[in-house]
């Protein structure tokens, strides 16, 4: 019997060219939207190169000293004293990454400016992150105790400071007046990847700044790798309980804030779905459900003017079925699966679609590096959406058809 | 006529319910990308204010060794000087961070005695910086060396902050009051020298905000370091290069060299990328309902064949016959247009997102004007069509 619903959903796909190609336009349409919007969250929302042990880990973005008299308060990225005092000594991570937001720095060569985004990083930060090395190797913590001038920079700084060249380890890059020895060239990590990304990455020893002051805000930021993802809640344990017992770094503070956070919980934080006790997770998807339910809704009601008139259309041939004895659930049952074939084909459609879309944006270089696959979970959910979506503008009109009287019908 | 047409879609309420509906939404979403459209829009009309071509921007940090106000001082003034004697540079002037198409902000809330609490950004400036931008006075003046020294520091509005602080009074010589964050209480800390034209100075996309300028004091080297600087048409980056060897020799630390130019493109880009965004998806969202509508329409006329043949069997002419159809599309999408407009007209009435009024009435009246546009040419081919029929056929197949 489905070969025969098959059959006939073929043959009236065929029939109306044009209500055809409405209908699969549509479907292939919204699902391309969805998929290339999930594609870009997924994107710098998983665990992409370099941060692959992203959910072994927790992320330290924010340090807030506050005065709850006085009212005012302090946030940003923590100081290096502040890190290595109470962030380094934690037990429970395995290695705890530090770097700083990434600085543009200028340079010229062959008088071009390029500018260079600069990160200073610790040794640990090249085990956190799973950099693939082209050439050479990380510095190591030999070269932070000395103070060492060393850098590693991305591929495309190599690309665009030394040109085409075979290897450049051992070469010395300038910017900023500053002399470095380059230690390796890493595979380009795109500007989304906040805690990863920079042109060039040095010891911090090697900074400009004086380490020493003693001020709680800074330039840094940490990651605490745990051994396994078990390790979350304890290493988030142990940090609440180290941050209560920090002394104020300033005498108009009294009150140090700062949390562990998984990698998307540390940006909800500091947004306003923020909620009372931390970062309101079931909110954040709350409100995407909500917009996509939305974005859909057009689409949606495009079909079902549709697919009336098409069902319409063909009241003689369910007026037959009705005096032959059909009954209105088999009736409805058959337009329901006419129309999941539809959607069917608007969804490989779609799919397809995406891929290029997908793939025009990653060659395009609108955001420099950036790697956008289709996830298959992300597809996953798309084409469950586009199936209930399918039912929905499916079983209206059927329910519709099926309640004609058959002599209105056969007339008709 | 009307009176008729909304008699035959009135009883067909229930087919049509569904077609009302979906006008209804695609004007909602004509209506969101209008109201950017035209907000948008509204911000570039409006002047530049100041010049931003040739203007360069260095950020660097004094270094930590200084510590009195005299001696950053001596050091700003060596600085100065030695730039100054570079060909290149025509002017140049001590800035707060946040200059022009930058990221940062500086707020701070001022009063005066009509308005008690006004939140504004706030410019730390020296005399010089009007030269730098070319900013164009409205009234009163811009500073002078030793303002700062006045127990009310010498303040610049501009008109924007000017109206709101004011109105149409006059502001020079008045004396304004700004909040210390300490005791949340204002204390007369300004007197009004002088009013400037608005700068747009958050990108070409984006609306004017209120301003205050405040010629730096003595201490102010300490913290605000950024300088601007108008530099000869065709300077190149080997010039640059030159400055920024020179600026990072005297102060031995980070330095970054910036182009307004550039800053305001990749602000602009900021601004831009969202609504492109916007429009694309709207614009497939509309091609949908467009092609939609059109095939809703052509089948609801093939279906009425014997209706129409009827009409034309007693006299009616072809082309009364495709006004008739037209003239039912329209109706039907005024009704969506009506209900669709009473939730839109809440926007400026509740205001929602804070945008001027007029926004919302523009957009509204766009949105308006292009789903009947739309509707018009989605009936207008299965109309023609339906003049078309011959009656002796149309009532043969009946």
């Amino acid at each position: 019997m489905l070969k025969n619903y098959f059959k006939i959903a073929i043959a009236v796909l065929k029939r109306r060219k044009f209500f055809t190609f409405i209908s699969l336009f549509g479907i292939a349409f919204t699902l391309t939207i969805l998929i290339v919007a999930t594609a870009f969250v997924d994107n710098a929302v998983s665990a992409n190169y370099p941060e692959a042990n992203r959910d072994r880990s927790l992320y330290i973005n924010m340090l807030e000293q506050r005065n709850p008299e006085k009212g005012y308060s302090m946030n940003g990225p923590m100081s290096y004293h502040y890190a290595s005092t109470y962030i380094s000594t934690l037990k429970t991570p395995e290695k705890v990454a530090l770097g700083t937001m990434f600085t543009p720095t200028n340079t010229y060569v062959a008088n071009k400016k390029l500018v260079i985004d600069l990160k200073l990083t610790n040794a640990e930060f090249w085990d956190v992150m799973q950099f693939h090395f082209l050439e050479g190797k990380p510095y190591g913590q030999q070269q932070i105790a000395n103070s060492e001038l060393v850098a590693v920079i991305s591929e495309e700084t190599k690309q665009e400071y030394f040109g085409d060249v075979a290897s450049v380890v051992g070469k010395t890059i300038e910017t900023d007046n500053v002399k470095y020895k380059v230690m390796g060239v890493v595979k380009s990590v795109p500007v989304t990847m906040l805690v990863s990304y920079a042109d060039m990455y040095v010891p911090y020893t090697a900074s400009k700044t004086n380490l020493k002051t003693k001020s709680y805000n800074g330039m840094f930021m940490a990651v605490l790798m745990g051994r396994t993802k078990a390790d979350l809640p304890k290493m988030k344990a142990e940090y609440a309980s180290v941050v209560a017992k920090v002394p104020p770094g300033d005498a108009e503070m009294k009150q140090v804030i700062s949390h562990a956070d998984k990698y998307l919980e540390s940006f909800v934080r500091s947004s306003p779905l923020r909620g009372k006790d931390g970062p309101n997770m079931s909110m954040l998807y709350l409100v995407l459900v909500v917009f996509v339910l939305l974005f859909m809704l057009l689409p949606t009601l495009n079909l079902v003017n549709i697919n009336i008139s098409r069902i319409m259309e063909r009241s003689s041939e369910i007026g037959v079925r009705k005096a032959f004895g059909a009954s209105s659930g088999t009736l409805i049952g058959q337009f329901v699966v006419e129309n999941l074939i539809l959607t069917a084909i608007g969804t490989v459609i779609g799919v397809a679609l995406s891929f290029f879309v997908l793939q025009y944006i990653n060659s395009s270089g609108m955001i420099a590096n950036i790697h956008l696959t289709i996830n298959f979970t992300v597809l996953l959910y798309s084409v469950i959406a586009c199936i209930v979506f399918g039912l929905l503008s499916g079983v209206y009109p059927a329910w519709r058809m099926s309640r004609l009287q058959v002599v209105a019908a056969l007339k008709a | 006529m009307f009176k008729h047409l909304f008699k035959l879609i009135w009883n067909k309420k229930k087919q049509n319910f569904l077609l009302i509906t979906e006008m209804f939404v695609s004007f909602l979403v004509l209506f969101a990308v209008f109201s950017m459209v035209v907000y948008f829009y509204q911000n570039y009309k409006k002047p530049a204010g100041f010049d931003y071509n040739d203007v360069w921007v260095a950020t660097f940090s004094m270094p930590e060794h200084l510590q009195s106000n005299d001696s950053v001082n001596l050091f700003a003034e060596a600085m100065r000087n030695s730039l100054k004697s570079m060909p290149e540079i025509k002017e140049l002037s001590f800035t707060s961070m946040n200059v022009p198409f930058s990221m940062s902000t500086n707020g701070t809330s001022v009063s005066s005695q009509q308005k008690p609490r006004v939140h504004t950004n706030i410019f730390e400036v020296e005399p010089t910086y009007k030269d730098v931008l070319s900013i164009h006075m409205v009234e009163g003046r811009w500073f002078q060396k030793g303002d700062h020294v006045a127990k009310l520091r010498p303040v610049v509005l501009n008109q924007k902050l000017k109206e709101e602080l004011f109105g149409s009074e006059p502001a020079l010589g008045k004396t304004l009051g700004e909040e210390n964050y300490k005791t949340g209480q204002f204390e007369d800390r300004f007197k009004v020298i002088g009013v400037v034209q608005n700068l747009k100075e958050t990108g070409d996309y984006q609306a004017i905000e209120s301003g205050v300028y405040r010629g730096m004091d003595s201490g102010g080297l300490r913290w605000n370091n950024t300088i601007l600087l108008k530099v000869q048409p065709g300077a190149d980056a080997a010039f640059e290069s030159r400055l920024f060897k020179t600026l990072s020799n005297m102060t031995g630390t980070s330095i970054e060299i910036e182009h307004l130019e550039k800053k305001r493109i990749t602000k602009n880009k900021l601004a831009l990328v969202p609504m492109i965004i916007m429009l694309i998806v709207g614009g497939f969202l509309i091609i949908n309902v467009a092609m939609g509508l059109f095939g809703v329409l052509w089948y609801n006329i093939n279906k009425r064949r014997g209706e129409i043949g009827l009409r034309r069997a007693i006299g009616a002419s072809g082309s009364a016959v495709s006004k008739q159809l037209i003239g039912e599309a329209m109706v039907l999408s005024t009704m969506a247009l009506i209900v669709g407009s009473f939730f839109a007209v809440q926007f400026p009435l509740l205001h929602v997102f804070d945008l001027p009024a007029s926004v919302y009435v523009a957009a509204i009246l766009l949105a308006i004007v292009f789903i009947y546009l739309l509707v018009f040419v989605c009936a207008l081919y299965p109309g023609k069509q339906a003049a078309a029929i011959y009656p002796a056929v149309a009532l043969h197949e009946e």
